[in-house]
């Protein structure tokens, strides 16, 4: 072999080890993220917090087992690679070291169950319980409802009915009561707590607190159908005085639209065409009558979204597409702790300088939603194929409003405010 | 360079793949995409399969130069009772065409099973000449396949002829049976342990003159048919409300276990105290007494009732009353526990469709008989 071959070969192995070197960093890499909104490793309350006091040691622990198990496993498959020898003569059995190799990872274990145990104890705890807030999920999207009573130290005389964002005090234990409609989801806000099965039937707890002021951003972590990575939730987190207000909002009295205005237009098309499923409280009929919704009749899992207060909420249709626009979600998303509660409780009116125009609503994403909400989301909407459902639907189907009727329903719906 | 077993494989890819193609373009409809579907799984399958065989040269470490290489086998192949059973199979498939579905899809399965032991064995049988490597090599493709499935079968043999025998005779004969069963199968096998020398053929005869037994008890019985099975009344909002028979009430508290399972998740405790009130406990909430219950819509409501009171009682929740379609008012609904003896407990599942407010009267829990007392349901 001449230099000039063994120049090339030497090359070609570099190129090769560089190649790997590249591909595992990338691998490593993907794994950081700046702003990361559901990064478990930076708790923002006591539960989170609790478990990251368990996990960051067990993972250690587990890193320093692995480097020494693929390091010992690497070693040996270099120095014994087959080169063309005999087969070395062949042992079975060696006690002292099989005796080693189980007692050594049982001790391993034995100190790392202690904590994770008690961990699990604490919490399951439930004593100190000073809120309770249900939590339902279907397919798409999680419905909350606050029972009436106190929730810290505001008291909710009547049922709150609302979904996407879970509201809470805090510095307060609130207890989820979580189960589902249809299929098994998953409620999972990283930080703030672990991830808790929603299981129809059953019902889970979970407990939720958060330190300051801010918003925490969740995901259904049990895969449960077409929609499955659209069906996102955050909790909210406001002062005692903010959910004070959050609350009296949220049970405040219907404020019908102007007579003759384009909202009060809306009303009639929103009876027409929406209140089948969703309800509104408070509306009524022109005989006065309530308007009740009966999605049990068209929708499999029996519900959809509650809308009275709708723009009380950042985003809608499973929490996926914002109300704000981009600058003011992240506004939102970035302000301190102490201007965060007045921020977030102007929903989309936040900055109306006369609390009637709407700077920081994304019209156009609603406007395309009601255009047609299935070229937005996969959902089982199509009214030409729901033999198995018995002719109810998975999702919002396409309902053919006309640009007249989309105009109509975001007046009327800026006002469920 | 291909080893023996992958050449085998690599047939099979090749087949299931030109299979695929066939059936996908020209078979349409559900049963082509079930098909195409199922033959791409079984390509891809043979595939990793085949590689694995050749990476690893047959998983045979001892032997550097595999036995192909010495030279092929010239011998015709053996005898095979395949041939048979697979006749058998076809002559099945003729039959099930024109009697029963269960019949047709039984015959593909035995047709399927019998040509691919066919296959293996004819090839097997003359893949070297070396006629031990030949063997090992039959059972290292087949057992995985076989053991699993005789087992199978072994186990349907014996559970399927009991069960259809439980459910011939009657119901304290079939107690008698599963006993009889039992003891026998236990005195058995002990008479065989206490036996170490008995001969392989003696246990196998043993075994199959049993199970042939089974079968014929269990086809006797099949024919024979069930025995008559009672239908019992089901829980109405007139049991509920206390406007059944004292003779359909009678046989429907009679059924309740009174049970509880430690694994149910339930929303609430109801209780009716020793001193008869009705209260509830919500669960993860402070152990204080409530006296309403805020439920879900749409989603089934687990409560766990317990009467602690001195009278045995039923948990009764008023579900509504809602006009008919055709305007006309409707009747109330609701729905109950059976009566629960004093001490026990019962989970009470019910599930409220629509709000409070579409409803003409007021939902809540009570207990017929516990005047005044009642648990306000609130179902925004």
């Amino acid at each position: 072999m001449d230099r000039s071959e063994s120049n090339v070969r030497t090359l070609g192995r570099k190129t090769k080890q560089y190649a790997w070197l590249a591909a595992g960093a990338a691998a490593l890499l993907a794994g950081c993220a700046k702003d990361a909104p559901q990064d478990t490793f930076r708790p923002a309350g006591p539960n989170a917090r609790d478990i990251d006091t368990v996990a960051r040691p067990v993972f250690w622990t587990a890193l320093v087992v692995a480097v020494i198990v693929v390091v010992a496993v690497g070693y040996a498959m270099w120095k014994y690679r087959d080169r063309g020898q005999d087969i070395p003569e062949q042992t079975h059995g060696n006690p002292k070291l099989e005796i080693a190799l189980t007692i050594l990872p049982a001790i391993i274990l034995a100190a790392i169950s202690v904590p994770t145990v008690a961990t699990v104890f604490k919490l399951d705890k439930k004593d100190d319980t000073a809120c309770i807030i249900n939590v339902t999920g279907q397919q798409w999207w999680w419905e909350y409802d606050y029972p009436t009573g106190k929730c810290g130290d505001v008291e909710i005389t009547e049922p709150i009915v609302t979904s996407g964002e879970l509201v809470l005090p805090i510095d307060t234990p609130v207890l989820l009561r979580i189960t589902s409609r249809d299929v098994i989801h998953s409620y999972w806000i990283p930080r703030l707590n672990g991830k808790r099965d929603a299981v129809p039937g059953r019902l889970h707890t979970l407990r939720m607190q958060a330190d300051e002021p801010g918003i925490y951003m969740g995901q259904c972590t049990e895969f449960c159908g077409l929609s499955h990575s659209r069906m996102r939730e955050a909790a909210i987190s406001l002062t005692m005085a903010d959910f004070q207000t959050w609350v009296d909002n949220q049970t405040a009295e219907y404020s019908a639209p102007e007579a003759g205005s384009l909202a009060a237009i809306g009303e009639s098309t929103y009876i027409a065409q929406c209140s089948k499923c969703h309800q509104v409280n408070g509306l009524a009929n022109a005989d006065g009558t309530p308007v009740l919704a009966d999605p049990d009749q068209y929708v499999v899992s029996g519900v959809a979204p509650n809308l009275s207060k709708l723009m009380t909420r950042t985003a809608f249709a499973g929490w996926t597409f914002d109300l704000l626009t981009e600058e003011c979600r992240d506004e939102l998303w970035r302000a301190p702790s102490a201007e965060f509660g007045a921020l977030y409780l102007q929903g989309v009116y936040m900055h109306s300088p006369d609390g009637v125009a709407t700077p920081c609503f994304d019209e156009a994403r609603l406007r395309e939603w009601l255009r047609d909400p299935t070229a937005m989301k996969p959902m089982f909407a199509d009214p030409t194929n729901l033999e198995s459902t018995g002719g109810k639907y998975r999702g919002m189907p396409n309902l053919n409003l006309n640009e007249d009727q989309i105009d109509e329903l975001i007046a009327y719906l800026l006002d469920r405010k | 360079m291909f080893t023996t077993g992958s050449k085998l494989f690599i047939g099979a890819t090749v087949v299931s793949l030109v299979s695929t193609i066939v059936v996908g373009a020209t078979t349409g409809g559900a049963i082509g995409m079930s098909a195409t579907i199922g033959l791409i799984t079984a390509t891809v399958v043979f595939a990793l399969v085949a590689g694995l065989n050749v990476a690893n040269r047959d998983g045979n470490v001892t032997v550097d130069t595999p036995a192909e290489s010495t030279g092929a086998a010239d011998r015709g192949p053996g005898q095979s009772m395949w041939p048979m059973i697979m006749a058998v199979g076809l002559a099945g498939l003729v039959v099930g065409a024109v009697s029963k579905p269960v019949v047709f899809k039984a015959a593909v399965v035995v047709i399927l099973a019998a040509g691919l032991e066919w296959l293996v064995q004819s090839y097997t049988s003359r893949a070297t000449a070396d006629a031990a490597y030949n063997k090992k090599l039959h059972q290292r493709l087949l057992h995985p396949l076989e053991f699993p499935v005789l087992g199978t079968v072994v186990i349907a043999a014996v559970v399927y002829p009991l069960s259809r025998l439980f459910l011939a005779a009657p119901k304290e004969g079939s107690l008698i049976a599963a006993i009889v069963v039992s003891v026998l199968i236990f005195v058995t096998i002990t008479l065989i342990a206490r036996r170490p020398g008995l001969g392989k053929g003696t246990v196998a005869g043993i075994g199959a003159v049993s199970l042939l037994a089974l079968v014929g008890i269990g086809v006797a019985s099949a024919v024979g048919g069930q025995r008559h099975i009672e239908v019992h009344p089901e829980i109405t909002a007139a049991v509920c409300l206390g406007e059944a028979s004292e003779a359909e009430l009678e046989e429907i508290d009679h059924l309740a276990s009174q049970q509880v399972s430690l694994g149910s998740a339930v929303a609430a405790t109801v209780k009716i105290t020793s001193d008869d009130r009705l209260v509830a406990f919500i669960n993860g909430a402070p152990a204080v007494e409530y006296h309403e219950l805020t439920v879900a819509r749409a989603s089934n409501v687990n409560v766990l009732f317990r009467n602690e009171s001195s009278e045995p009682r039923r948990l009764t929740a008023r579900l509504g009353t809602f006009a008919a379609a055709d305007g006309t008012a409707g009747s109330e609904n609701a729905d109950c526990t059976t009566a629960v003896d004093p001490g026990k407990e019962l989970i009470f599942t019910f599930r409220v469709s629509k709000p409070a407010l579409a409803s003409s009267t007021p939902y809540s829990l009570f207990a017929p008989g516990l005047e005044g007392q009642e648990i306000k349901l609130l179902v925004p």
